[in-house]
């Protein structure tokens, strides 16, 4: 407020502190005003909701690869043969060493966000593991990256086993 | 901090404009707290643009979306419940707030000269804003909805000549549907901002002519004040009021002001059993109704909002001001208020009965109050002359006159 | 003189609208409160799950919204079974079986309790009032020759502990719905309390540097 009118003798202290929390009353009044308007723009609880993506385990075939939807990005869950896994194993990757049983819970299952981690395409399943169709990315049974300009393997949700047949992607 | 405000006061009239139309701006002394609303409409401007953007940004207008859309509003949308129920509210304020202006107005002849603009400029606001309240009103794709809009949408068929045509040009379709939901919605986003320039102009004009006062007569220099802080504050508080009672219907009563038979979602092969227009239209619905030929029902209609125009020319009285001083004016000035009641409560009962004649002398008596107000706004005058004039009112009309005889003179 | 206006002004506004904005063709609504505590609609739910759904949908509530009237993550997971947690409360019978049987398709329940005034009361009524007539046929007095048949039994009833049981449960599947058709209607009631506080407070300042100000002005007058 303005102070070209306080030549009130009256008491100029008193004046100003009634102004002042006046102010800052008013003040706390439009931020908290505000907050509504500022989280109706978060997630609303339909979006939230789809943070976990229910898996039913059955029906994915041995050496099938399923790609489910979670949080508007693709997930591959794959059901390895023990072949698979064996091979999976014995190798340690690619450019981005990491052992196998430190990208499973069950070594039968593999799920991985099927997003490039180079510029985020969606890889095609190729031969013994999936390839980037965008830049060439190779990425094997682990979702290790092999070669290709892609820097990591594909990304580790966090997931877990409600039961042996089923799985919830998003809660660790 | 200065240094800041000196390099723009170098570039732009920022503080010049603010000190010379806010802090300094002259103000009559005397005005009462019916003077706030005004401000009080600004504010619900405000208050509606922005729950109104917010509510977009989850609102579909798409007729298999929209009532679905609405509903995900008020149940998953983070306080998206609140932000609804602030904008169905906020419409009712508004209308409730402008009447109130508007009757202000009125009982103190503040459109008379020289305020005729700010007098037709609300009237462009009125209109406006009437628009955008019926547009808004479908968006929500309940029965009111859609048979509110079907039935009004339906009154141009009185065009003469291109009736049809225009209805369905206005409806994009045969009848009500999806693509007058698109550009309902289209034009109700638009609206709003075409009113806040508008309400620029108002203040334009209200800012060469100053404010009027319950007096009636515009005093003399030594009575005005400085706007800030006396009438800043004096507003604020205000504000602080008008939130106590439109919080006390968000939060306790919101669903008022929506009609229950709205949360059905529209449905085009059944008409509800009573159709009402939101309480802000019920007044002109039954006017609109009171004439039983469609083409005299909407002139009628148009007339009951057009004709509060004419008020600087009907009103011939050469007494200044309302109805302060001028005691028939302030007669037909009740009436008018209790006849606008009446028509309320017509409007929003069905057309049976002895609720018809009741409407029909209502309308009469509606028009007839203007109609006679330029001859009983001249008797009035002669009546007052007669019994002496108030001491300040003399001057006053005594001045008005010379300076008429003045113009005169020059014109010849 | 303002303020006789101003009552004046009030009392007619009001009288007017009691008059009824909403004007109702039954009166003969019963005054009963239905209770919206947390047992009252779980009870509720249960209810409108196991009976309604057979032909009614309730599909802007999600399985997912049981956890905010009161049931645990167990037990919600025991009434939706397989299906997901954001799925809706979908009705069994299919649209167009339902056109054959009834010549409609059973409205949706979710606002059913605010698609007229006093909603919750007017449902409690409709389950309660089925009867049955002299040619033993059973009909309903609050809405006669409905399509729906008596979902409670009540018409038939004739053990009075039983009675009270479903007329208990009808209160219930009543409360359910009211809190469907307005879910947020307790968060709302207790924002409005700091909401009105707030500006209650915030009021009383405004007005205190009102007239602090404009006591200014009586007592110098200003230039």
């Amino acid at each position: 407020m303005a102070d070209q009118h306080e030549q009130d003798p009256k008491d100029p202290t008193r004046r100003d502190f009634l102004n002042t929390v006046t102010g800052v009353v008013a003040g706390a009044g439009v931020v908290a005003a505000a907050w509504p308007f500022v989280q109706s723009m978060n997630p609303s609880s339909d979006v939230l909701s789809k943070s976990t993506a229910e898996v039913d385990l059955r029906g994915i075939k041995v050496g099938e690869s399923k790609t489910v939807a979670w949080q508007g990005k693709p997930v591959f869950v794959m059901r390895r043969s023990d072949a698979q896994i064996e091979a999976m194993r014995k190798s340690p990757g690619g450019k981005d060493p990491e052992p196998d049983d430190k990208r499973v819970i069950e070594p039968q299952w593999l799920v991985v966000v099927g997003l490039c981690t180079h510029l985020g395409c969606v890889p095609s399943r190729k031969d013994e593991g999936w390839f980037c169709p965008c830049h060439g990315s190779a990425y094997d049974n682990s979702g290790r990256i092999l070669h290709g300009p892609a820097p990591r393997n594909l990304e580790k949700p966090p997931y877990q086993f409600v039961s042996a047949e089923k799985i919830v992607i998003g809660k660790a | 901090m200065g240094r800041i405000v000196e390099w723009l006061d170098a570039r732009f009239p920022l503080t010049a404009f603010l000190k010379h139309e806010l802090s300094e701006y002259p103000t009559p002394r005397n005005l009462s707290y019916w003077w706030n609303f005004g401000s009080l409409a600004g504010l619900v401007l405000v208050i509606q643009i922005l729950s109104g953007i917010f509510l977009a940004m989850h609102y579909k207008a798409d007729s298999t979306l929209a009532f679905d859309s609405i509903e995900h509003i008020m149940r998953d949308v983070n306080y998206g419940w609140l932000i609804r129920y602030i904008h169905s509210t906020g419409a009712s304020a508004f209308f409730a707030v402008i009447f109130i202006h508007m009757a202000r107005t009125l009982y103190y002849g503040s459109y008379r000269a020289p305020r005729e603009l700010m007098w037709w400029t609300g009237q462009v606001l009125l209109l406006m804003l009437m628009a955008t309240a019926f547009m808004g009103y479908l968006l929500p794709w309940g029965q009111m909805s859609y048979w509110g809009a079907q039935v009004i949408t339906n009154l141009f068929r009185a065009t003469p000549f291109i009736g049809d045509q225009v209805v369905i040009w206005l409806r994009g379709d045969f009848a009500v549907g999806d693509a007058t939901l698109t550009r309902f919605f289209a034009l109700h986003y638009l609206f709003p901002f075409l009113i806040t320039g508008m309400v620029m102009v108002h203040l334009v004009a209200l800012h060469m002519v100053k404010s009027s006062n319950p007096s009636g007569i515009d005093l003399a220099a030594k009575n005005n004040i400085p706007f800030h802080p006396y009438f800043t504050v004096k507003d604020l508080f205000g504000v602080g009021v008008f939130l106590l009672i439109f919080c006390a219907f968000v939060f306790y009563s919101p669903n008022t002001f929506i009609e229950a038979e709205n949360n059905l979602p529209a449905d085009p092969m059944k008409t509800p059993a009573h159709i009402v227009p939101e309480w802000y239209f019920l007044p002109f619905y039954a006017i609109l109704r009171a004439v039983p030929d469609l083409l005299g029902g909407v002139v009628a209609m148009a007339m009951s909002v057009m004709i509060f125009a004419a008020m600087p020319y009907l009103d011939r009285s050469k007494i200044p001001g309302g109805a302060r001083h001028r005691p028939f004016f302030r007669v037909l000035f009740y009436v008018f208020a209790i006849d606008v009641l009446v028509l309320t409560y017509v409007g929003m009962k069905p057309p049976e009965g002895v609720l018809i004649p009741v409407g029909q002398v209502a309308t009469f008596i509606y028009f007839g109050l203007f109609v006679l107000l330029p001859f009983i706004s001249k008797k009035e005058e002669q009546w007052l002359r007669a019994r002496g004039l108030p001491p300040e009112l003399q001057a006053l009309v005594a001045s008005e006159e010379a300076q008429r005889a003045l113009k005169k003179k020059g014109a010849l | 003189m303002t303020k006789l206006r101003i009552r004046w002004a009030t009392i007619l506004l009001s009288a007017m609208l009691s008059g009824g904005v909403y004007a109702s063709s039954e009166a003969a609504l019963p005054d009963v409160k239905i209770d919206t505590s947390s047992a009252h609609l779980k009870n509720g739910a249960v209810a409108i799950l196991n009976v309604c759904t057979l032909c009614h949908s309730v599909k802007y509530v999600k399985y997912r919204s049981l956890l905010e009237i009161g049931f645990s993550t167990a037990e919600v997971d025991t009434l939706r079974g397989e299906k997901p947690l954001d799925e809706p409360f979908l009705a069994k019978l299919q649209p167009e079986s339902a056109r054959k049987v009834f010549g409609m398709v059973p409205p949706d329940l979710s606002d059913a309790a605010k698609t007229r005034k006093n909603g919750a009361a007017y449902v409690y009524a409709l389950l309660t009032s089925y009867h049955e007539d002299a040619q033993e046929h059973v009909d309903n007095k609050l809405f006669p020759g409905i399509k729906m048949p008596d979902p409670l039994g009540l018409s038939v009833e004739l053990d009075p502990a039983r009675k009270v049981k479903l007329d208990q449960r009808a209160k219930d599947i009543a409360a359910f719905l009211q809190w469907s058709a307005d879910p947020r209607a307790a968060e709302r009631e207790s924002l409005g309390v700091w909401v009105l506080g707030y500006l209650a407070v915030l009021t009383f300042l405004l007005w205190l540097v009102k007239r602090r100000v404009w006591q200014r002005l009586k007592a110098e007058g200003v230039g």
